[in-house]
């Protein structure tokens, strides 16, 4: 009787816990899954654009998420609800696939890096150097939190 | 029992599971209804900034300082992090420009300029901050890639139609680069010769005072700077007036709807030693 009760138990769960299940991706080029939902908390991994992370819950402006087992916290503007897999994605010369048009969207419909390279062969004397440099400067958060903390301000 | 049980279950098993597809659909229905709206993907306006700061660069040179640079970086990225986009494909950056105008520029994306000009006419660490917070809010509203004539836009989504593509073919490289050309030009144009409209650059100081006091500054500080440059006469002709509505439009604006918050003088006192001893 309890092996029948247990069968049937499980044959209602299961379904119910895929239809609740729901993954948002990574629309940033990094981000952190952080041990708390807060910024400067931990980080337990790193994600990249285009990963898929299996939504928890939310809380506030945070995604609770389990990425590759990993459970942590990513803020909502570092993802998005629609899907795209960038394996779909076809390479010139490479067999064509379809993508769906949110995919298209998501993956970089038109302007892409090898829209940016031909734009810079055209406009040598556009300073993208300086752009990389001005993009490779980044405060560290320690010493971010730190400024934060001395000033009296409010953490995010 | 168990033969006419077990078959139900299964049976409701994937009823079930098929049901989870037609809720995904009507939630992807959704998703694409609201992203219509949306010009650009994150990606696409990260790599239109990267260019149209290429072209500011191209004509302000940049001041290379890195202590100033970091300290301007962090009152910028506090104000990002209490903004309602803390998070942008590329991130926030800021430089300064080498430049004696006053002025300050948002690129697409996260870059975020400001003039040695600007950084001589603020007083405080507040105003600084609220300068910041006016451009993260033009980066918020995506105000820079909504200035992109909306026929390059569908020039390019009709290029591609429903193909995604991580490499194009010479032809389709050649109208794309055509396109991305357009697009940085109309937001180059727009945020450094025309200036943004009225209401984005109301918009823009209305959520610039939310982000200042979310993060803790005194967000009078932005009506203080406005007030300085009419007294200076700094609010006509070229630099900020060139690229701003009338000045004393925007300050009746600020002074009516800055929140009334109580500004530790103390700690008020620490923000502006420390950003005398970063301009000195």
């Amino acid at each position: 009787m309890k092996v029948r009760l247990f069968i049937v138990l499980l044959f209602i769960a299961v379904p119910a816990v895929s239809l609740g299940a729901e993954t948002v991706t990574v629309i940033t080029k990094e981000n952190a899954i952080r041990e708390s939902c807060r910024f400067f908390a931990p980080v337990k991994a790193t994600v990249h654009y285009g990963d898929a992370l299996e939504v928890v819950s939310q809380e506030g402006d945070w995604f609770q998420v389990n990425f590759r087992g990993v459970p942590g916290c990513i803020h909502k503007s570092a993802v998005s609800k629609e899907s795209f897999s960038l394996s779909k994605l076809h390479l010139t010369g490479s067999p064509k696939q379809s993508a769906s048009g949110q995919e298209v969207a998501l993956a970089g419909k038109g302007f892409n890096p090898q829209v940016e390279a031909a734009y810079r062969n055209q406009n040598p004397q556009l300073k993208f150097g300086e752009v990389n440099a001005i993009e490779g400067y980044k405060v560290s958060e320690i010493r971010l939190r730190e400024f934060i903390r001395s000033g009296k301000l409010n953490p995010p | 029992m168990n033969r006419i049980l077990y078959p139900i279950l299964i049976l409701v098993f994937f009823a079930v599971s098929c049901s989870q597809i037609d809720i995904g659909s009507i939630g992807q229905v959704a998703q694409e209804t609201f992203s219509a709206a949306k010009p650009l993907s994150d990606e696409e306006e990260y790599y239109v900034g990267r260019a149209v700061a290429a072209q500011i660069l191209s004509t302000y040179p940049l001041l290379e300082n890195r202590s100033l640079t970091e300290y301007v970086n962090s009152v910028g990225e506090t104000v990002a992090l209490h903004s309602d986009r803390p998070v942008t494909y590329g991130g926030y950056h800021f430089a300064i420009l080498n430049s004696s105008e006053i002025n300050a520029f948002s690129c697409p994306g996260g870059i975020i300029f400001i003039t040695r000009g600007t950084i001589n006419a603020v007083r405080n660490e507040d105003e600084l901050a609220a300068v910041l917070a006016h451009e993260v809010a033009h980066i918020n509203h995506r105000d820079g890639v909504s200035a992109i004539q909306k026929a390059r836009l569908t020039q390019v989504a009709t290029l591609i139609g429903s193909q995604a593509a991580q490499r194009y073919t010479p032809a389709q490289l050649s109208q794309l680069v055509s396109a991305f050309e357009g697009s940085v030009d109309d937001v180059f144009k727009t945020i450094v010769v025309n200036g943004y409209g009225r209401s984005q650059e109301y918009h823009a100081d209305e959520s610039a005072l939310s982000y200042l006091s979310r993060a803790g500054y005194d967000p009078s500080a932005l009506e203080d700077f406005l007030e300085r440059l009419v007294s200076q006469g700094q609010s006509s002709g070229g630099g900020i007036m060139k690229t701003h509505p009338a000045t004393a439009d925007r300050i009746e604006r600020v002074k009516r709807e800055t929140p009334s918050v109580k500004v530790d003088a103390s700690a008020f006192k620490i923000r502006t030693r420390r950003f005398q001893e970063a301009v000195r």
